[in-house]
């Protein structure tokens, strides 16, 4: 799979602020890359520097393997982009939204478009600006997927919206990608783990990790070791554990790298005689919670 | 081009309001100037006007010209709204795809920057320009003049508004996201120029423009086209709005101060290279007029200065042309080698006027005391513009409108009772009446095509011998020149008025 979409030591900085620092970022072909990250952490930054809507103060983002400070028009066709904070022309009635974007796109198609209308229920005379907030985010959607995008960028679509709302988003999207990438941001993870392939960790501008969201879940466990005797946590600690609590015999942990023979082998050598080792699989709310909670420490 | 068409579609529907409102507005404007047409056209309308002002001043008034203009209520309003639909039109239009700002809709869609512009372009000279043509074309035939034989005027006035009215409103609006940010932009930009306009004559000398006025409005109007064009196209291109508006900043700093500091003398360089008959200035000598030597003084005012008037002349006009004074320099020198003025001399300190010549100076006493008894020199350069093309026209009483080569449409008819005599002319585009300028260009920088001018003279006492026609007499600036003049062998002692003591 070849990458869509890629950031090379990409950086943004907004007067002393650093929003987005030397981030390295590939997102394959056919992907539903989901990048999480608390609020500020600077996704929508990222998404608007691949989209071309600011420039970066260094290092630089490709789509479809070209800078993205070139996007010409061209390419925009291929791209449907819907965000929370997108200003969308509300004096336009929804079915005169679709006709007036229609001449833009080559690859438009009317039964798609038809068929999104309905699906998304939207009334087609009303004006935009007389549509409630889910509605007008459908809207958006629907006119952002009728031309068959090879890549639908999503920059926290569902934020405000009831959960019936942002399924019959989440439906929308997966059921007329047709194969596209998708890159959507996003700080509530319960949407993401459910279609997410790919997913990437932002912090506070820097990119803690990406990668495919099965080796994500395969790499994080929250271990519990209930030890013979309680003695202070054994010194060096392991960088890979985080979040280590210990309340009398018990010690809780999070291991973010890991492996089953490892990880059993390490707990050994640092406590001894252990009576018991509980190894729970973690959700991927969790492990950003932990992930979040680590960083803040760290800071 | 299909696209560019498809977003002026998209336009036209999202401001049918704002369209609707300025057709309304550009045709109360048309309907305004029609009427003025047939208002002045009214012989009793113009005799009314005489009586009263010859009534309410008590004396008669012999050969006095005013501008000819209905100030009614409608016709003022319509001036004051007309720019201001067009603002907010072409600002409306603009923010419709707001170029500041990363949250539009329409900057992630596949607009192409070159059809975004061309359909902004397209509307405005759909819903701006060709409307303003319109009205011009209808209230020119209203006062008669043909409008084809007036095209270069017609369009060189769309060229001045849009200089000077749609391209600054676009520009300023691509520079903001919405009405209020512009209103609150363009009033900063006011103040701040208006400012400067207060401050400047504090700091600078303004040699007194008169008939060059236009080289500086032109300047101006230049700066704002170029400005305006990059900004307007740096901003559709790239959406650089920081930098977009750095470069309206510098615009407004350079138009500040190309006003301050552009030098006169290079706009009558200009001018004279545009001279339509070229003279040589050596042709001409400029001396002392000793006819006129009772003329000369040197008086002497309190606070230790002395005003000194030397009389000259100037020889050698072709025949059939006169001269008119624009500027002059000048410096007096002695035979010791002192010299007024010392540094640089404002112009504020020379002044002449218009046939009957003086140099004029103001220089202090102990300049005069010391040089006042040797031969002193005044050396300078008199810049000078050479009238010709005299033509006089008949206008008979009571017929219609007929041409008077540079003046326009003429029409002459007689008061009541012979006591009051009036010639009205209507000129297209120009202001032959007004201020004198030398502007090659055939429009001025106006709403209204048409200005007209009624000229009268009025008894109330005693009726007029009865005339049969009004004779307008008209010749055209056609050389502007420098010529130096060096008039020496002068002793001001010999002009010495003393002071007066006061009684």
């Amino acid at each position: 799979m070849s990458d869509i979409l890629r950031t090379i030591d990409l950086s943004k900085r907004f007067r002393k602020n650093v929003a987005l620092d030397r981030m390295n970022m590939d997102v394959p072909e056919g992907s539903v890359y989901g990048l999480v990250g608390p609020n500020g952490a600077g996704k929508t930054t990222t998404i608007k520097l691949l989209m071309n809507l600011c420039e970066p103060t260094a290092g630089r983002a490709e789509v479809f393997g070209r800078d993205s400070r070139r996007l010409a028009p061209r390419d925009l066709t291929q791209i449907g982009y819907v965000s929370e904070n997108q200003e969308m022309p509300e004096w336009m009635t929804v079915e005169y939204l679709m006709a007036y974007l229609k001449p833009f796109y080559p690859s438009w198609d009317d039964a798609r478009a038809t068929e999104l209308l309905r699906q998304f229920d939207l009334p087609r005379t009303r004006k935009l600006r007389h549509l409630s907030h889910g509605m007008r985010r459908k809207a958006a959607l629907a006119s952002s997927l009728a031309y068959r995008p090879r890549l639908i960028v999503l920059d926290e679509p569902f934020t405000g919206l009831d959960a019936l709302v942002r399924d019959e988003l989440i439906e929308g999207v997966l059921g007329n990608a047709d194969g596209a990438t998708i890159l959507i941001s996003s700080h509530d993870l319960a949407e993401i783990e459910s279609f997410a392939s790919h997913i990437g960790y932002l912090d506070r501008g820097r990119l803690h990790f990406s990668e495919e969201m099965s080796s994500l879940v395969e790499r994080f466990r929250e271990i519990e070791i209930t030890v013979a005797a309680p003695s202070p946590l054994p010194a060096p600690w392991p960088a890979a554990w985080v979040n280590a609590e210990q309340s009398a015999a018990v010690v809780r942990f999070v291991d973010t790298q890991f492996q089953q023979d490892r990880t059993m082998a390490e707990i050994r050598r640092l406590f001894g005689d252990v009576r018991e080792i509980a190894v729970n699989p973690m959700p991927l709310r969790a492990i950003f919670v932990t992930l979040a909670k680590a960083g803040r420490k760290a800071a | 081009m299909r696209q560019a068409l498809h977003i002026f579609k998209k336009d036209i529907r999202h401001l049918w309001i704002e369209i609707a409102v300025t057709l309304l507005v550009v045709a109360a404007f048309t309907l305004t100037g029609a009427r003025q047409a047939l208002w002045l056209a009214d012989p009793a309308v113009n005799t009314s006007m005489a009586t009263t002002l010859v009534t309410s001043h008590g004396v008669a008034y012999r050969g006095a010209t005013n501008p000819a203009v209905n100030t009614s209520m409608a016709t003022t309003l319509v001036k004051f709204l007309l720019p201001l639909v067009w603002c907010i039109l072409i600002a409306r239009l603009v923010h419709a795809e707001a170029l500041p700002g990363d949250r539009q809709f329409w900057t992630t869609r596949p607009y192409a920057w070159k059809s975004l512009l061309a359909a902004k372009a397209l509307f405005v000279a759909a819903f701006v320009n060709l409307p303003l043509l319109a009205a011009h074309i209808a209230i020119l035939l209203a006062y008669g003049f043909h409008p084809l034989s007036e095209l270069p005027g017609l369009l060189w006035s769309q060229v001045l508004i849009t200089a000077v009215l749609v391209l600054p409103i676009a520009a300023l609006s691509a520079l903001t996201t919405g009405f209020v940010q512009l209103l609150i932009t363009g009033a900063v930009l006011w103040l701040a120029l208006a400012a400067w306009n207060i401050v400047a004559p504090f700091y600078l000398v303004d040699p007194g423009w008169r008939a060059l006025e236009w080289v500086r409005t032109y300047y101006d109007i230049a700066v704002l086209v170029l400005a305006t064009l990059a900004i307007l196209v740096w901003q559709y291109a790239r959406r650089k709005t920081a930098a977009a508006r750095r470069l309206a900043v510098a615009a407004v700093v350079l138009v500040a101060l190309g006003n301050a500091l552009l030098p006169w003398t290079a706009a009558f360089a200009l001018q004279s290279r545009l001279s339509r008959q070229p003279i040589d200035p050596a042709s001409l000598r400029i001396d002392f007029d000793s006819a006129r030597q009772w003329a000369a003084r040197a008086l002497i005012e309190r606070g230790d200065r002395v005003w000194i008037e030397i009389p000259i002349k100037i020889a050698g006009i072709p025949a059939g042309m006169t001269a008119r004074y624009d500027g002059v320099i000048m410096a007096i020198e002695a035979s010791d080698g002192s010299t007024w003025p010392p540094d640089q001399q404002p112009w504020s300190h020379v002044i002449g006027r218009d046939q009957v010549l003086s140099l004029q100076a103001t220089v202090n006493g102990g300049f005069y005391r010391k040089v006042k008894d040797q031969p002193v020199k005044f050396r300078g350069a008199m810049y000078l513009t050479l009238y010709g093309n005299q033509r006089v026209t008949d206008v008979p009483f009571s017929t219609p409108p007929m041409a008077v080569p540079g003046e326009g449409l003429c029409t002459a008819s007689p008061g009541a009772g012979r006591k009051s005599y009036y010639l009205i002319c209507n000129s297209v585009f120009l202001d032959p009446q007004g201020p004198p300028s030398y502007s090659p260009f055939p429009a001025d920088l106006a709403f209204d095509p048409v200005n007209s001018h009624r000229t009268y003279i009025a008894s109330n006492y005693y009726p007029f011998p009865a005339f049969t026609a009004a004779t307008v007499q008209t010749s055209e600036p056609l050389a502007h020149l420098r010529r130096d003049f060096d008039i020496g062998g002068l002793r001001l002692s010999d002009f010495e008025v003393p002071l007066k003591p006061i009684p």
